[in-house]
């Protein structure tokens, strides 16, 4: 029997890669943005879909929001027209047949994995956050001090000023 | 709540990470390198998110779930980070190609 | 553990710590206004210096006794059976963070020395001071994730330096580079841990050894170990994953080419060596279904044979390139990348020993080339081009600044009385040692070294046996405003202390090579 979890689901999993090779493959720069877009908010209801809310409403913030925001901010100060183009580029058959070699290679290990529906394990935030800041907490200090380089660095590069 | 087929997630995640491989060998413009980039990155991300989902006991499972939220704020930082040797670039330079970038030579 | 028993156990983190608040210290100097090189430069390198004497007290190197931050008995602990800590004090772990700091030290430290007071002090100093706060942190993991995060602290930092002087578009190109390639091949390290999550459950190095006893290597797993290789690979500038690399260190302004090739490629080869060496290849060697010992597809033998083929082919792409390059920053890129051959064969051995040879030839190269290329650095800032032709007779014209670059040159290539050579002869001899092919990796290292002799004395003819293009009188004059013979007194003191210490070691390298095997002997039993 298949579930109406397991349908959403393969419905997201398509448009999640249909919006990640169309993201790549359009010639609009911003229509690439719109894309990828989609692609990120797509990917949050896969977490809903998977009981993770508190990744999805992350995923919505951080890659939906900020990181598309990023991206289309970039394309709009280091282009003068906005509506840029891509400069064509073989798609080159090397590259394809790798990514399809490292699709098949992931894919073989399917095999290895219970094909039928398995339960969840579901999470409480409250959970989350104890390990975050509780068993997982260097990770979490050494994101700080990652972020702290990039912020200064990242303003001392883009800030006017002498030389 | 009805059960997802494990294996699913994988076949979507290898095909995530492909064209993120696929985007990183083709394509010459920085922020479509950024995209792809980040494709492959959400692969690596929607790993950990179903591991964990599917995880034989709670302990195991939070560790995929925190290293996620890690790898989202670590992703969002990267970007910022290429933003910015990008917008110093284009100030000193006026392109964003990597093949035009050609003072430096193999 | 929570956020506050880390800083309450701030002690055995007291190298890292000082580190990183020198480099807060660094941009806290630079906002209130004080932009002194002096001032903002000694604020970091005092900070990796007195870190440095911490680690060597940790490693319990006599009069330094009393400074010890770590109880010996941790630093030689074996971890108990299902402790899955993030972070792991081990002396192998320490004898890197010192290999680090010393780079760090030595770049921060020569780089005082500028022709003039640059407005990127601060924030050189700064990146310097947090890449090697990722650096000291890599060498303390014991978790993927912990591991991986370490490395982008260092990679974040480093695409920043690549490209601080913000001058002309030459930089930053290759910080974008170095960028695209580093964000890239991180991104491929991530995927490899997620799948190494899936397969085993865990993203701790130990536990991953202990599950993978019992479950044996799923596909999974050893997709996940692929994807790490390449990752790491790219960071290790190992053949064919090299190319960026010469573009980037050419592209650098010199001082951050000496601290990549000297300090953070040696990131890439820690956690090689964590990753691989620890729990994959030498923990439970019968275990049943544990490819990497036999069994049923005999899966060790061909991994110690992939990553001998990369290092003999690392090793000769690299010389043969170096052969053809005329510009001194490519060719010693170059010479970087073969260096990378060698110390990846300590790793194809396996052995303590060769583990031994690869840590003591990851110091040497530390010495010798860091210290190459700042003296490639001052001696640019007299006013000489970057070709190898330009340094004709520089020999009578900067004697001693020649000598130490030809003393360095020589150890490059591993000639007697040298660190270079005996970090190759106990390499070499480990591989003899292991027997079987391995003895074949010992005849190429050796030929490489001979094919490597070559271009380094193209570089000591050009400086003592040419002249310069238009005679003597036709050279450019050296003009510098620096003190010391034009080189200033820092970098004359970081290349005197490296060129003394590559001699030293050469001639007695007992002191600091007996530590390193016993660091090394223990790394292995870690996991068995």
């Amino acid at each position: 029997m298949i579930g109406l979890a397991t349908i959403a689901f393969a419905v997201l999993a398509g448009v999640a890669v249909l919006t990640a090779v169309a993201a790549l493959l359009v010639r609009e720069l911003v229509h690439t943005i719109l894309w990828i877009a989609l692609f990120f908010v797509d990917l949050s209801a896969i977490y809903f879909l998977l009981e993770a809310p508190f990744l999805g409403v992350l995923q919505l913030g951080v890659y939906a929001g900020a990181v598309t925001v990023l991206l289309l901010f970039g394309i709009m100060v280091t282009r003068k027209r906005i509506f840029s183009r891509e400069a064509a580029t073989g798609l080159g058959p090397a590259p394809v047949a790798l990514a399809l070699l490292t699709f098949v290679f992931v894919v073989a290990a399917v095999g290895e994995l219970p094909s039928g529906p398995s339960a969840l394990q579901v999470y409480a935030p409250s959970d989350l956050s104890a390990a975050l800041f509780g068993t997982y907490g260097p990770w979490v200090l050494i994101l700080g001090i990652i972020m702290l380089t990039s912020v200064s660095g990242a303003i001392y590069l883009v800030r006017e000023g002498r030389e | 709540m009805t059960g997802l087929p494990e294996a699913g997630f994988v076949g979507l995640s290898a095909a995530l990470v492909a064209v993120g491989l696929f985007g990183i060998l083709t394509r010459r413009n920085f922020v479509l390198l950024l995209i792809a980039i980040e494709i492959a990155m959400n692969a690596a991300i929607l790993n950990f998110v179903y591991f964990a989902a599917f995880a034989p006991t709670p302990g195991e499972g939070l560790a995929g779930q925190a290293a996620a939220v890690v790898l989202v704020g670590f992703a969002a930082t990267e970007v910022a980070v290429g933003l910015a040797i990008v917008l110093a670039l284009n100030r000193a330079k006026g392109t964003i190609n990597v093949a035009e970038a050609t003072e430096l030579r193999l | 553990m929570s956020v506050t028993d880390v800083l309450a156990t701030g002690a055995e983190f007291a190298p890292v710590l000082i580190v990183l608040g020198s480099a807060l210290l660094a941009f806290l100097l630079d906002v209130v206004g004080v932009r002194r090189l002096e001032a903002v430069g000694g604020v970091v390198v005092a900070g990796t210096g007195v870190a440095f004497l911490l680690v060597l007290a940790d490693l319990g190197l006599g009069f330094l006794g009393p400074l010890r931050t770590i109880p010996a008995a941790t630093v030689n602990a074996v971890p108990a059976a299902g402790a899955s800590p993030l972070y792991a004090f081990t002396s192998f772990g320490l004898v890197f963070q010192a290999l680090f700091l010393v780079a760090a030290f030595l770049v921060g430290l020569a780089s005082l020395s500028r022709d003039s007071h640059e407005a990127g002090a601060p924030i050189f100093y700064g990146l310097l001071g947090l890449a090697t706060v990722g650096m000291l942190l890599v060498a303390v993991a014991s978790d993927l994730i912990f591991l991986l995060l370490a490395v982008e602290v260092t990679s974040l930092a480093t695409y920043l330096l690549v490209g601080y002087t913000r001058r002309g578009a030459r930089p930053l190109e290759a910080a974008m580079k170095f960028y695209i390639i580093g964000a890239a091949s991180s991104t491929l390290s991530f995927f490899g841990a997620s799948l190494l999550y899936g397969a085993y459950g865990t993203t701790n190095l130990y536990r991953i050894a202990a599950v993978a006893g019992g479950v044996g290597y799923p596909v999974l797993a050893l997709l996940g170990y692929g994807f790490l290789i390449a990752g790491l690979a790219f960071k290790t500038t190992l053949v064919p994953f090299h190319a960026w690399a010469v573009d980037v260190y050419d592209g650098a302004p010199t001082d951050v080419s000496a601290f990549l090739a000297g300090g953070s490629k040696k990131v890439g080869v820690f956690a090689f060596f964590l990753v691989f060496l620890g729990p994959v290849l030498y923990v439970h060697p019968g275990a049943p279904g544990n490819p990497f010992s036999g069994g049923p597809i005999a899966l060790g033998p061909i991994v110690q044979l992939t990553l001998a083929v990369l290092a003999v082919l690392t090793m000769t792409v690299g010389n043969v390139l170096a052969l053809l390059q005329r510009e001194m920053k490519r060719l010693l890129a170059y010479s970087s990348i073969s260096q990378a051959g060698y110390i990846l064969l300590g790793i194809a051995i396996g052995t303590s020993p060769a583990l031994a040879g690869a840590t003591f030839q990851a110091l040497a190269h530390v010495l010798s080339k860091g210290a190459a290329f700042l003296v490639v650095a001052g001696v640019a800032g007299l006013g000489v081009g970057p070709l190898v032709d330009d340094w004709r007779g520089l020999g009578s014209r900067r004697p001693l600044t020649c000598a130490a670059f030809s003393l360095l040159l020589l150890s490059l290539a591993g000639v007697p009385l040298t660190i270079g050579f005996v970090s190759k002869f106990v390499l070499f001899s480990a591989a003899v040692e292991a027997q079987g092919y391995f003895v074949w990796l010992a005849v190429a290292g050796l030929l490489n070294s001979a094919l490597s002799v070559f271009y380094y004395a193209r570089i000591l003819r050009a400086m003592y046996f040419e002249a310069p293009a238009g005679g003597d009188a036709g050279a450019p004059p050296l003009t510098s405003r620096l003190a010391a013979g034009g080189l200033g007194y820092g970098r004359a003191a970081a290349i005197a202390v490296a060129t003394l210490a590559v001699v030293a070691l050469g001639i007695y390298p007992q002191p600091v090579l007996g530590p390193i095997q016993a660091a090394a002997t223990h790394f292995l039993g870690l996991g068995a």
